[in-house]
């Protein structure tokens, strides 16, 4: 990952690089370089300033010499190391949780016997293996950090193929009941439209069905996008309404009384033939209370699928 | 006031708090990410259309039990074929089965209803109604569309009909009147396209051509891969929802069962008991607190 460009250096502008190993380590050092002769030569003005108002001039160029030489060195060990920083800081959950992993096994194994050791153990591993919920939740967020390092290998892929531009940022993921969903702030070099043109790739590296990127706020910062990977179906799931949890049937003093009114003729051979003139005469008559019974001879006819027009 | 407290793996709770108001996003269902889709129905209406079976009756449904459970919110239902809307028989203002006569006098008081309430508006200085108005929302619930414009009744009351709705669709709006509408039938003599686009979200469940998803979604856009017709028919409730300025999404409506159904609507008329008009006594308001 490190030979992919230059990280976003610290207040400086970042500026695009070609991404070949060589050329990234030359321009690696030189920009080491040049961040050494600009921090030094600010922080060596800056420490002369102040120092001259207090002593001799030239006492005060001999102070702010080391200032600005250990400021820059320091700047410039930064620049140089920052693609094993940028990694380290990629890689920080797994690294401490495989460091809590060991630490703790070691102190535990240390501390207790064997049966001990076990007997917190397998509750431990046990009760996310045994129970479902424990168990899906831990893998979705195990996904999460998969589906982070493989979005970062699909931005690297495309930014080497584009031969420039800057790793976008990475910033949280979480899991939703279809995969996960992953914020990204881009950074020269790609855009909305080049990724929406490369999702199947994109899917193809995150192991998914699919992925879909939007905008991720309304107002629409053009950097800051949404990744939705998906690797379930949730539409053919049943959804369920929140209406009937608010509200109370137990406590309530209702009992159905079916109306008397409703018509006995559910056959075909109950309406007899010549009905159909008396009931329409009847219901031109009637009024427009709400007594439809009285009016519809045959409410057998459009019980499912009532297509006048099919 | 709406929270929403998700839950990555489950559909996790969505808002239904104390004092449900009309004015408050309405809860339809998932999206493709298992994302709540709320709907703030009152100011954009809602049209509904795919083929029978799709599960039309079954988005209507929810939306006729958030009405009847919301405060201070008025029903009126029109449903030719009595059952879908029926449990809500006695907590709507108006219900009207297959009587086209009737469904047109309802139409005509809403229409002077709206009409007053924009002079009203006016003579307040703005320019659509707001939840401090305190006005009532008067929910208008249409399933089965077609039955009015092309079946029940003469041609002449069939396009009063017509006209009448599209007066209200148009004026509602804005003033605390919205329109959901179903329809199973979607060709161009039942939702021309001046009508539809008054309607600010459309639904498609299932259609049977392109064409007719057109006529819900807007000209185009089966080409431009928002087609109903390529939703899978053996899943009802899945539907593609045209909702604001984000291009159309496939969505799951909720399913309310006829038990949860004959529930609200008991619920909702006992808590309406004394006027009509929706004020919860003080027991229910602690439960609800307890459910929310
Ligand atoms: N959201 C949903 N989730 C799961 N199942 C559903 C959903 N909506 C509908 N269904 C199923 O589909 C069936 C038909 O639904 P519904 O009656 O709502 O269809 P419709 O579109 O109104 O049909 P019609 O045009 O004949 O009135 C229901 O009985 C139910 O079993
Ligand atoms: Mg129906």
């Amino acid at each position: 990952m490190s030979k992919s460009t230059r990280g976003f250096g610290f207040g400086r502008r970042p500026g695009t690089v070609t991404v070949i190993e060589q050329k990234v380590l030359r321009s690696s050092a030189r920009n080491a370089r040049m961040a050494f002769i600009i921090t030094a030569l600010i922080v060596g003005i800056l420490a002369l300033t102040v120092a001259s108002d207090r002593m001799h001039p030239i006492l005060a160029g001999l102070l702010a010499l080391p200032i600005a030489f250990v400021a820059g060195l320091f700047i410039w060990t930064l620049v140089r190391i920052w693609p094993v920083l940028r990694m380290l800081w990629w890689w920080t959950p797994e690294i401490g949780a495989a460091m809590a992993l060991v630490y703790g096994w070691i102190a535990l194994a240390n501390a207790t016997s064997t049966l001990v050791t076990f007997a917190v153990l397998v509750p431990l591993v046990g009760i996310p293996a045994v129970v479902p919920v424990i168990r899906r939740r831990v893998i979705a967020l195990v996904w999460c950090f998969i589906v982070r390092h493989r979005l970062r290998v699909c931005f690297s892929q495309f930014i080497i193929a584009n031969k420039s531009g800057s790793l976008p940022l990475i910033l949280w993921a979480r899991p939703t009941p279809v995969g996960e969903r992953v914020w990204v702030y881009l950074r020269p070099g790609l855009s909305l439209k080049k990724l929406q043109d490369r999702l199947d790739e994109i899917a193809v590296t995150c192991h998914a069905d699919s992925a879909l990127v939007e905008l991720a706020s309304n107002s629409g910062k053009a950097a800051y996008l949404r990744f939705d990977i998906k690797r379930r179906e949730v539409l053919t799931a049943k959804v369920s309404s929140p209406l009937p949890d608010v509200i109370d049937i137990d406590g309530m003093p209702f009992a159905y009384t079916p109306p008397t009114d409703v018509p006995a003729a559910l056959d075909l051979p109950d309406v007899p033939a010549e009905s159909p003139v008396a009931t329409a005469a009847k219901s031109a008559t009637s009024t427009n209370g709400k007594k439809p019974a009285n009016a519809k001879p045959a409410p057998a006819a459009d019980t499912n699928d009532f297509d006048p027009w099919d | 006031m709406s929270t929403i407290a998700r839950d990555p793996l489950g559909t996790g709770r969505v808002p239904v708090a104390p004092g449900l108001s009309m004015f408050d996003p309405m809860f339809v269902g998932i999206d493709e990410f298992g994302e709540h889709v709320m709907l703030d129905v009152v100011y954009h209406n809602l049209l509904i259309a795919g083929e029978p079976g799709g599960g039309k009756s079954g988005l209507v449904n929810l939306a006729a039990g958030t009405s009847a459970l919301a405060d201070n919110t008025r029903l009126v239902l029109f449903d030719a074929k009595w059952v879908e809307l029926g449990a809500y028989i006695d907590v709507a203002d108006e219900f009207i089965g297959d009587e086209i006569d009737k469904a047109i006098s309802v139409l005509r008081r809403l229409l002077t209803v709206a009409h007053n309430r924009y002079r009203w508006i006016l003579s307040q200085r703005r320019r659509k109604v707001r939840r401090e108005d305190l006005l009532s929302t008067i929910v208008t619930i249409i399933d089965e569309l077609a039955m009015f414009t092309t079946v029940l009744g003469t041609p002449e009351q069939q396009k009063e009909f017509e006209q009448l709705l599209r007066g209200l669709v148009s004026l509602g709006r804005a003033c605390g009147m919205p329109v959901i509408a179903a329809t199973q039938r979607t060709s161009w003599d039942i939702i021309p396209a001046s009508l539809r686009d008054l309607f600010g979200y459309r639904c498609a469940f299932h259609c049977t051509t392109n064409g007719s998803s057109d006529v819900i979604l807007g000209d185009g856009h089966a080409d431009m891969g928002y087609d109903a017709s390529k939703i899978n028919p053996d899943n009802p409730g899945e539907a593609l929802l045209r909702a604001g300025k984000r291009a159309p999404y496939l969505i799951k409506a909720a399913y309310l069962s006829d038990e949860q159904i004959y529930n609200i609507a008991d619920y909702a008329a006992w808590m309406r008991r004394p006027s009509g008009i929706t004020t919860p006594a003080p027991p229910i308001t602690t439960a609800w607190e307890m459910a929310a």
